[in-house]
C-alpha cells in the first residue's frame, strides 16, 4: 500500500482501483482502556478488582500491537469468585421473574448509550459482535426470563453455572450462554478466551450497573482453556459449558471428568461445513454468498464448496471472475502461512487445480484460493488450514450431494442453494448438521435452537430447547460432587469378570440359565461364558446369564445403526403403535415379569405387580409422547420460515441402575425408542433377570430387529466397549464415582453425550424417583435423547 | 461510454433454453444489496476519481413536453462542461477531457442537439429516445420508423424502450424480435435498450429481459426510464450487472450498463457493477 497517497486522481479514474479503506475509530473504547489503564482485572461481586501478583497476559491485535493486558486469575481468584457466585445466586434467584426479566431488559437501553464502545472493543480484540446482535439476545432471553415460571414451571435453576469459551469464540456464543443462563435464574461465572475478556468485562460492568446483583454474574480471565477446569473444580459450581474449538473442548473435558460435574460442549469454532449449490440454484447470488462466507477474515467454520456437475462450469468460471477482484487475506500468524503453504502444494500433488487473483505475496497475506476438483476425503478437505481456501468438488445427483454433505465428522452446519423447496427441505432433512441455512448463510439468531450433531457438541443452544441445559426438574437431586480420583484409564473395565464355577450339587436344581438380546436375537454372548446371577442378600445362585463383552457390544451396534434410520423415519405415530403393542405384549406377561422381579429383589408379589403395572402405563405414556415431542416454526426477526426440527441422537447405550429394575427400564428404553433411536442396554449386574424375562416381551413385539439389544455383563467392561465405539452418540449411566470418571474423560473426542447419576454400592442412586411421572421428569428424559436442527428458509 | 469502438455482437438466435433457465432469489438479491450498501466508500483522490467516472458515464437529459431549442442548447453546453473548471483544475483532470457520454433527448429536438454540439466544435454524441418511449405503447411500425428518423437526423445512439406487454407474458422470443428489427433500424448508431425495471414486477424478468436485450444486440442496457414510480435502485442494479457478466461469460462480449441515479448513490452502484462485472 506504499505510495498510496501520492495516486493521483488521473491514475485512479483510469484504473478505477479501490482506495484504502479508513480504519474504524476505536476511541470509544480506546478511553475505556485508558480509563483501566490498559490493564483490567477481573470483574467479581459487581467490581473489578486487580489482584496483586498476579502473572497478566497481553492481548495483541491483528496487526501485532498490544491492546491491553488480562489478569491470569489464580486459585484464590477462583474461590472468591466462587464464593461471590453463590451469594449472587441467592440474591439473583429470590428476584421475581419479571424483575430478573427488567434486569436484562435494562441493559438494552444502557447498550444504547455504550454500544459504540462495545462494538469498537470487540472489533479491537476480534471477537466481533455487532450490538444489535447483542440487543436481540437480550431482548430474547428477557422475554424468556419474564416466562419462566409461566411456561416452563417445575424446574429450577442449576445454581452456579461456569461458562467456558475458547480463546478464538466471539463475544456472540459467550453471550449466547451467560444470557439464557441468567434469564432462568442462575448465577453464572463467566471464562472468556482472550479476545473475548475485554468486551465480556465491559459487558458485566454494564449489567452490574443496570441493577444486576453482585455476584450473579463475575468474569475472570486466564491465560488458556485450563483456568475453565479450576473453576469447574470449585466446590460451588453446578454445571459447566463451553463454546469453541475442538481442541480445548476436549482438554476441558478431560480436565473435569470425574468431579461430579455435567458437562456440555458446543464445538462451534473450525468445523468444516458443506455449502451446497445445486443447478436449480440461483447461481450468482451462490457465489457472491460463498465468496463472502469463505474468504472473509475471521471465519469460525470451514465451508467445502459442493457444486452440481451440470454447472460446475459455470460456477467456477463466476468464482473466477469473483476471486480476480479481491484483495489477499491477512492469516493470523506466520505459523499460519506454513500450513497454508502445505495444504496447498499438497492439494496441487493430488491434482488439484489453484485458482488465486495472484501469486502468494510473502509473508502473513494470502490471496483467496479455489482448489478445484478436490475430493471429500483430500486431507485439505478433511483438516482444513487456516486462510482463504475453498475447496471446490463436484457431486452427481441430490443424494450425492447430501452423501458428501454428511461426509465430514462435524455436523454444525450447512449451506444449501436452490430454487426448489422440495429439494431443499429434503436435504435439510437428510443433513446430519444443527443449522441449515438454505439460500444464505451465517444466519444466527436466539430462537433457533442449534444442537451439535455427530463430533460438533453435545448441548443445544438458542430456543426455548436450549434453556434446559441451565435447569434441572424440581425435585431431583443434582450429581454429587467428588474430586477426581487418580486413575489408570487403561486398566478401568480390564477386570476379568469372576467365572461362574459349577458348584456340585443335586441334580436337576442347576439354575436356569439366560439369554441377552442382540439384533432381534436371543443369543449368548459371543465368548460363550456366563456370569452367575445371585438371589437377594444371599449368596445362592439364582440364574445364569451371559458374560458379554466389546464383540457383544459391537453386533449390537452393528445391528442397530443398520435398523435406526429406517425406525426414525418411521412416521411418529407408527412408533407409537409399536410402543402400545410393547405395553401390551408386557401385559401378557404379567405374571412373569412380577415373578422375576420377586425372585430377583426380594419384594412382595403386590409391589412386583404395582412395578409392571406403572411399567405398562410407562410405556403406554411414552407411546403418546410420540408425536407430541415436535418442533415448529420459529419466529425469526427477519422474514421467511425457520423450522425447528428434533432429531434421534443415533443409537445411545445405558448402563441401567439397580432400582426398579423393570421400571427404570421400560422408561429409559422408552424416551430413546420414542425418539427414534435405537438402544443398547446393560441390566443393572445385580438386578438382570426382570430386563432378560423382558426380552420375550422384545421378541413377540412389531419393534424391527436391532432398535433395542439388551446385553449382560460386567457393567464396567461394558462401559468401556460402548464409549469407544464411535458410532453410539449418547450414554445414560447409573454407577460408580470411577465409572463416571472414566466415561468423561473418555468421551471427550469425540464427544458423547453423557447423562451420569450416581448409584452406590448398595444400589442407592440420585437418579429420579421412577414411580412418580413427574412431566419434568419425562420431558428431562426425551429432551436428552433428542438433538435440534434449525431449518432457516428466508424470504422477501 | 468505452462500448463505442467495440465490434457488436454477432445477432443470432435467441437461446430460449437459457431463458427458461434463469433462476433469481429475490431474498438472496436484496441481502446482497444491503452489503454493498453497508461497504465503506473510498475518501480522497478515490472518492473525486470514481465521482468523476461516474460523470462520464452520464447521458445527460432533458426528457420534458416544453423542450425548446435554447434549454437543448444549455444543455449541450453543461454536457461538453460537466464540472466546473477550477474544480477540475485542483485534481489536474482538465485536461482530460472530461465530458459526460452523451446528451439525451426526444427525436424531434435532435437536430437542435446535434447543431448546438456542432457550434461548440463538440464530437459528443446525441442520443435520442425511441420507439415510443416512455412507454412503448405505439404500434410496431411507429417505432421503427422513429428510430429511423431520430438516426436520420444525427443521433448517434438510440434509447430503445422494451415492450413491457411481451416481457410480462413471458414471450422473449417475440421480444427478441423486436429489439432486432430496432437494432437494423439503428444501422450505425448504439442502442441502448431500457428495461422499465419498475414494471417488470421480477427480479426474475428484470434479469431475461437483460439476456434477450443482449442477444438481440443492445451495446448498452439500462434501468428505466425515469419516467416510472421506482426507477434504479441497488437489487436490480445487482441482478443486470449478474446478467452482464453471465452474457459476458457466455459470449465474451461486454454489455455495458448506464443507471439513472443521484450522486450520492452512484459509488456505491459503481462497485456492485465493478464487483460484478469487473472493470472494462
Amino acid at each position: 500500500m506504499a505510495g498510496c497517497a501520492a495516486k493521483t486522481v488521473y491514475e485512479i479514474f483510469q484504473s478505477m482501483e479501490y482506495g484504502p479503506t479508513a480504519a474504524p475509530s476505536a476511541a470509544t473504547a480506546q478511553a475505556w482502556l485508558e480509563h483501566h489503564s490498559r490493564s483490567l482485572g477481573l470483574f467479581i461481586d459487581g467490581a473489578f478488582v486487580s489482584p496483586a501478583g498476579r502473572r497478566s497476559c497481553p492481548l495483541t491485535d491483528p496487526k501485532g500491537s498490544v491492546v491491553c493486558s488480562i489478569v491470569c486469575s489464580e486459585d484464590e481468584d477462583v474461590s472468591r469468585c466462587s464464593s461471590s457466585a453463590v451469594s449472587g445466586y441467592k440474591s439473583w434467584s429470590s428476584l421475581t421473574c419479571s424483575q430478573r426479566s427488567r434486569v436484562l431488559l435494562r441493559l438494552v437501553s444502557v447498550l444504547g448509550l455504550h454500544g459504540q464502545c462495545v462494538s469498537e472493543l470487540c472489533d479491537l480484540c476480534g471477537a466481533a459482535c455487532s450490538p444489535t446482535a447483542l440487543v436481540r439476545l437480550l431482548q430474547f432471553y428477557s422475554s424468556w426470563a419474564q416466562l419462566r415460571d409461566a411456561l416452563l414451571c417445575d424446574w429450577t435453576p442449576v445454581g452456579v453455572v461456569v461458562v467456558v469459551t475458547s480463546d478464538d469464540s466471539s463475544l456472540y456464543s459467550l453471550m449466547l450462554k451467560v444470557l439464557p443462563a441468567l434469564a432462568m435464574g442462575n448465577s453464572v461465572i463467566a471464562v472468556p478466551g482472550r479476545s473475548a475478556a475485554p468486551p465480556a468485562l465491559l459487558l458485566a460492568q454494564l449489567l452490574a450497573a443496570g441493577g444486576l446483583p453482585a455476584g450473579a454474574l463475575n468474569v475472570l480471565t486466564g491465560s488458556d482453556v485450563t483456568l475453565g477446569a479450576k473453576v469447574a473444580q470449585d466446590p460451588n459450581a453446578s454445571f459447566v459449558t463451553y463454546s469453541g474449538n475442538q481442541q480445548d473442548g476436549a482438554a476441558l473435558c478431560k480436565a473435569t471428568a470425574g468431579m461430579g460435574l455435567p458437562v456440555s460442549v458446543s464445538l462451534c469454532i473450525g468445523p468444516v461445513c458443506p455449502f451446497i449449490i445445486f443447478e436449480s440454484a440461483d447461481m450468482d447470488s451462490a457465489v457472491d454468498e460463498v465468496v463472502q462466507a469463505a474468504f472473509k477474515k475471521r471465519k469460525e467454520v470451514h465451508w467445502v464448496l459442493c457444486v452440481q456437475e451440470s454447472v460446475s462450469e459455470s460456477v467456477t468460471a463466476r468464482l473466477k471472475l469473483r476471486i480476480a477482484g479481491l484483495k489477499c487475506v491477512s492469516l493470523r500468524s506466520d505459523a499460519d502461512r506454513v500450513l497454508v503453504d502445505a495444504a496447498v502444494e499438497e492439494a496441487q500433488q493430488q491434482g488439484a487445480t489453484l485458482v488465486q487473483s495472484c501469486p502468494p505475496p510473502p509473508g502473513s497475506q494470502y490471496p483467496p484460493t479455489l482448489l478445484c476438483g478436490a475430493a471429500p476425503s483430500s486431507p485439505f478437505v478433511v483438516s482444513p488450514p487456516p486462510g482463504p481456501l475453498l475447496p471446490v468438488v463436484t457431486f452427481r445427483s441430490n443424494a450425492e450431494a447430501v452423501v458428501m454433505g454428511n461426509h465430514s465428522p462435524h455436523g454444525h452446519a450447512a449451506s444449501i442453494w436452490t430454487e426448489d423447496l422440495t429439494l431443499a427441505l429434503e436435504t435439510a432433512h437428510s443433513l446430519s448438521v444443527g443449522s441449515v441455512w438454505v439460500n444464505s448463510s451465517s444466519v444466527v439468531d436466539p430462537c433457533l435452537p442449534v444442537s451439535g450433531h455427530k463430533d460438533s457438541g453435545t448441548c443445544t443452544d438458542g430456543g426455548q430447547e436450549g434453556l434446559y441445559q441451565f435447569l434441572r426438574p424440581s425435585g431431583s437431586t443434582p450429581l454429587p460432587r467428588s474430586a477426581p480420583g487418580l486413575m489408570d484409564y487403561t486398566r478401568f473395565g480390564t477386570e476379568p469378570s469372576q467365572a461362574f464355577i459349577p458348584e456340585s450339587s443335586e441334580p436337576g436344581s442347576s439354575p436356569q440359565s439366560y439369554l441377552q438380546f442382540v439384533g432381534g436375537k436371543a443369543c449368548k454372548s459371543v465368548s460363550g461364558c456366563t456370569m452367575a446371577v445371585r438371589a437377594p442378600g444371599g449368596s445362592a445362585v439364582l440364574a445364569l446369564c451371559p458374560d458379554g463383552g466389546r464383540k457383544d457390544v459391537r453386533d449390537a451396534v452393528e445391528a442397530a445403526v443398520k435398523v435406526q434410520p429406517g425406525w426414525k423415519k418411521k412416521s411418529p405415530s407408527a412408533r407409537a403403535q409399536s410402543l402400545y403393542s410393547l405395553a401390551k405384549g408386557l401385559e401378557a406377561k404379567r405374571l412373569e415379569l412380577a415373578a422375576s422381579l420377586v425372585s430377583q429383589t426380594g419384594v412382595s408379589l403386590d409391589e412386583a405387580g404395582q412395578e409392571v403395572d406403572l411399567s405398562i402405563t410407562r410405556l403406554s405414556v411414552w407411546a403418546a409422547y410420540c408425536d407430541k415431542m415436535q418442533g415448529g416454526s420459529l419466529p425469526m426477526p427477519q422474514s421467511g420460515t425457520a423450522l425447528a426440527i428434533p432429531e434421534a441422537l443415533g443409537v445411545v447405550g445405558i448402563i441401567l441402575p439397580d432400582k426398579r429394575p423393570l421400571l427404570s427400564m421400560v422408561t429409559l428404553l422408552g424416551a430413546a425408542i420414542a425418539t427414534g433411536n435405537a438402544v443398547i442396554m446393560v441390566p443393572s449386574q445385580k438386578h438382570p433377570l426382570p430386563a432378560l424375562a423382558f426380552i420375550q416381551v422384545l421378541q413377540s413385539s412389531d419393534l424391527p430387529a436391532g432398535v433395542v439389544n439388551i446385553i449382560t455383563g460386567s457393567p464396567d467392561q461394558l462401559t468401556v466397549a460402548l464409549a469407544n465405539h464411535s458410532v453410539i452418540k449418547a450414554i445414560w449411566y447409573w454407577g460408580s464415582a470411577q465409572g463416571r470418571q472414566y466415561l468423561q474423560h473418555t468421551c471427550a473426542s469425540p464427544v458423547k453425550s453423557l447423562r451420569l447419576f450416581h448409584q452406590d454400592q448398595e444400589g442407592n442412586d440420585g437418579g429420579p424417583d421412577w414411580t412418580r411421572s413427574q412431566p419434568s421428569l419425562l420431558q428431562d428424559l426425551w429432551r436428552n435423547a433428542v438433538q435440534w436442527k434449525s431449518v432457516w428458509i428466508p424470504s422477501a | 461510454g468505452d462500448g463505442r469502438n467495440v465490434d457488436r455482437p454477432v445477432n443470432r438466435e435467441p437461446d430460449l433454453d437459457w431463458i427458461s433457465r434463469v433462476r433469481v432469489n429475490h431474498q438472496a438479491v436484496l441481502k446482497r444489496a444491503q452489503y454493498i450498501q453497508s461497504l465503506k466508500v473510498s475518501k480522497k483522490q478515490w472518492q473525486a476519481a470514481w465521482l468523476l467516472k461516474a460523470v462520464t458515464c452520464i447521458d445527460l437529459t432533458t426528457l420534458a413536453g416544453d423542450d425548446t431549442p435554447s434549454n437543448v442548447h444549455r444543455l449541450c453546453l453543461k454536457a461538453i462542461q460537466p464540472v466546473r473548471l477550477d474544480l477540475l483544475k485542483n485534481m489536474d483532470m482538465h485536461d482530460k477531457g472530461i465530458t459526460t457520454a452523451a446528451v439525451c433527448v426526444y427525436p424531434s429536438r435532435v437536430a437542435d442537439a446535434v447543431r448546438s454540439l456542432k457550434a461548440a466544435h463538440s464530437d459528443l454524441p446525441v442520443a435520442s429516445v425511441a420507439t415510443g418511449f416512455p412507454a412503448g405503447q405505439t404500434p410496431l411500425e411507429t417505432r421503427l420508423q422513429e428510430v429511423r428518423l431520430a438516426v436520420r437526423d444525427g443521433a448517434a445512439e438510440i434509447d430503445v424502450v422494451i415492450n413491457r406487454t411481451l416481457a410480462l407474458s413471458g414471450q422473449w422470443e417475440a421480444m427478441y424480435r423486436e429489439l432486432h428489427q430496432f437494432r437494423e433500424a439503428c444501422g450505425d448508431a448504439h442502442m441502448k435498450t431500457i428495461l422499465a425495471t419498475g414494471e417488470l414486477g421480477t427480479f426474475t424478468n428484470i434479469y431475461k429481459a437483460s439476456i434477450v436485450s443482449m442477444m438481440a444486440g443492445s451495446d448498452f442496457i439500462k434501468t428505466s426510464t425515469g419516467k416510472e414510480p421506482v426507477n434504479a435502485t441497488y437489487p436490480v442494479a445487482i441482478v443486470m450487472a449478474r446478467a452482464i457478466r453471465d452474457y459476458y461469460l457466455s459470449t465474451g462480449y461486454k454489455v455495458l450498463d448506464p443507471i439513472i441515479l443521484t450522486c450520492k448513490i452512484i459509488i456505491p452502484v459503481c462497485v456492485c457493477v465493478c464487483v460484478c462485472v469487473g472493470v472494462s
